[in-house]
């Protein structure tokens, strides 16, 4: 029962990584909210289902995959410079007209690739526990690479004022950095991170939906917000960033699978995406200053000489 | 000597146009400053002081008139465009450096400033040990702590660590806007000597805009006093150094303008 649950999880939750990475980039490191992921999860599907369909390698078709939420992220961000709607409006807005354009791709609301030529064939020729392990063992491969590929990005000079730029724009644009460009950076590489997820999904799954999409969003931040709770990264710590986002995602991941395993019928399910996001929310606001409480108690223990000023900075922070 | 890096030309600034509630915060101004000048700014509250360091760093585009550095007409030019030639410390300490980052990624930041980003590692050895040694420069203990996020620190060795991101690439004009006034009287003391340290080195044109009188009168070779959008008076050398607090304090209430209470507070405790 357990270790179903757990390959379940591995299954399901990896494809979700990227997507979970790409609404840490808006939500956590610009501290802004883009809608338009859950439109280009489905349109990265929707792109890589029909590519895949038509026989194309499927490498080539996660990477036009990749290309389509890119653009789809380049019009949220037309719709914010020129217009000037705000990313919240021109996400939503996007996210609907995405809809229209996935059925358009697709053709069909739902798509088979029974049969098709996937990243999994090889491996996991005919279903059974074997299989799973061995699509886990690749989706984990690709994830790993992703998030390492993320991390040196992170350390680099553009990844640096990405960084400073959702804290402090006044500061980052003092030091030279066009706030317009990190909004296309970074809008661009969310939405490029959730359609390669969807890409990564169908293959997974083995169809692709228009419907794919609904719910990702709140699944994301979700997961963002658990992973923050286990390792409460800062801005300079760009492990723990990496760190956060995977064990946020598997973790939310596993709190679904669980429900299902336990009976919950699969209709519930958005229920319990909501209220684990809620209870990680109230985690944050609650739990996090305990916690941290308790680690500057710890602390003051080792080193007595200046544990009231470190007490003093565990209030004011915490 | 007559090197100019900074031009001022009739520059107008103008809030809420052709509205009731229309301000004319510049009303032409012409100012030149050279190479090597040191130029502190002084008036009451209103008199523009924040409007025309808003116009130099290029975070307000003036309504009429030109901005003019190193002869270069950069008037349209957005703010991250000039950062290469302009460095500007806030008010704020809040607002220079960003409290997430370590002190050494914010330090790597303002390292590239004006520069293109690249995709290359924003911190490498040689950087490290030339930032560390930077910060050593201020006696704080601050070299120590390079990997602690900068929220962590106290409001003047944030204010020191955006002195020390000022310097790191030597700036064409250096922008210091009340830099001090969120300071306590002993750490302002502190961070003005690292102030006449820094602009002795970076022999560029410097902008200092205070409420303290004294400050304004000890630091710097000129000495400008701007009230309702104008330089109503411009002091040099000499004719500077032979001013008093009392004798700046008449200049700027002789035009009818209120001198805060900060400033005159200032006074009394130096008088003491």
């Amino acid at each position: 029962m357990l270790i179903n649950i757990l390959v379940d999880t591995l299954v399901t939750g990896l494809p979700l990584v990227p997507v979970v990475l790409g609404v840490f980039i808006v939500l956590q490191i610009r501290q802004d909210f883009d809608l338009t992921v859950e439109g280009s999860y489905a349109f990265g599907g929707g792109v890589a289902g029909i590519l895949i369909v038509a026989g194309v390698n499927p490498v080539v078709a996660m990477i036009a995959a990749a290309a389509a939420g890119f653009a789809a992220g380049m019009a949220t961000t037309a719709l914010t410079l020129f217009l000037r709607l705000p990313v919240l409006l021109a996400g939503l807005v996007m996210n609907m007209a995405l809809f229209s354009i996935t059925l358009r791709v697709l053709g069909l609301p739902t798509l088979s690739l029974a049969g098709m030529q996937t990243i999994f064939s090889a491996v996991a020729p005919a279903p059974g526990r074997a299989a799973d392990l061995a699509t886990s063992a690749v989706l984990g491969g690709i994830v790993v690479l992703m998030l390492a590929a993320f991390a040196v990005f992170l350390k680099t000079e553009v990844g640096l004022a990405l960084r400073a730029s959702g804290v402090n724009e006044r500061m980052v644009r003092s030091q030279g950095v066009s706030d317009r460009g990190m909004l296309i950076l970074s809008l661009g590489m969310s939405n490029a991170l959730s359609a390669f997820g969807g890409a990564l999904t169908i293959q997974m799954q083995g169809y692709a939906d228009v419907n794919m999409g609904s719910g990702v969003f709140v699944l994301g931040a979700g997961s963002v917000l658990l992973g923050m709770l286990f390792l409460n990264p800062g801005g300079s710590q760009v492990v723990r960033i990496v760190l956060a986002v995977l064990l946020g995602g598997l973790v939310y991941r596993l709190i679904l699978v669980a429900a299902l395993r336990f009976g919950l019928p699969a209709g519930d399910l958005k229920a319990v995406t909501a209220l684990t996001l809620i209870i990680a929310v109230a985690a944050q606001g609650y739990l996090a200053p305990a916690v941290q409480r308790y680690t500057v108690r710890l602390r003051e223990r080792r080193t007595p000489a200046n544990s009231s000023a470190r007490a003093r900075i565990g209030a004011s922070h915490g | 000597m007559a090197d100019p890096m900074l031009e001022l030309r009739d520059v107008r600034l103008v809030y809420h146009r052709g509205r009731v509630d229309e301000v004319q915060a510049l009303r032409g101004i012409d100012l030149v400053v050279d190479k090597g000048e040191f130029v502190t700014v002084v008036g009451s509250n209103g008199a523009g002081k924040s409007s025309m360091v808003q116009i130099i760093s290029g975070a307000a585009k003036p309504t009429t008139g030109k901005v003019v550095l190193e002869r270069r007409d950069v008037t349209g030019w957005p703010d991250y465009k000039r950062a290469g030639f302009v460095a500007r410390v806030f008010d704020d300490p809040r607002v220079g450096s960003a409290p997430e980052l370590s002190i050494e990624d914010n330090l790597a930041l303002a390292l590239a400033r004006g520069k293109r980003r690249t995709l290359g590692f924003a911190l490498r050895g040689h950087r490290r040990a030339l930032l560390r040694e930077r910060v050593a420069r201020l006696g704080l203990g601050l070299e120590d702590r390079m990997h602690d996020r900068v929220g962590l620190l106290s409001a003047g060795q944030r204010q020191s660590l955006t002195m020390i991101m000022a310097g790191l690439v030597a700036p064409d004009v250096l922008l210091l806007d009340e830099h001090l006034a969120a300071l306590d009287p002993a750490t302002a003391q502190r961070v003005l000597g690292l102030t006449a340290e820094l602009v002795a080195e970076m022999d560029c044109a410097t902008v200092m805009v205070t409420h303290n009188m004294d400050h304004a009168l000890r630091m710097g070779n000129r000495l400008l006093v701007m009230s309702r959008g104008r330089i109503i008076h411009d002091v040099s050398d000499d004719a500077k150094s032979a001013l008093t607090v009392s004798a700046v304090v008449d200049l700027i209430t002789g035009v009818g303008d209120v001198v805060s209470d900060r400033s005159l507070l200032t006074e009394l405790e130096n008088a003491e």
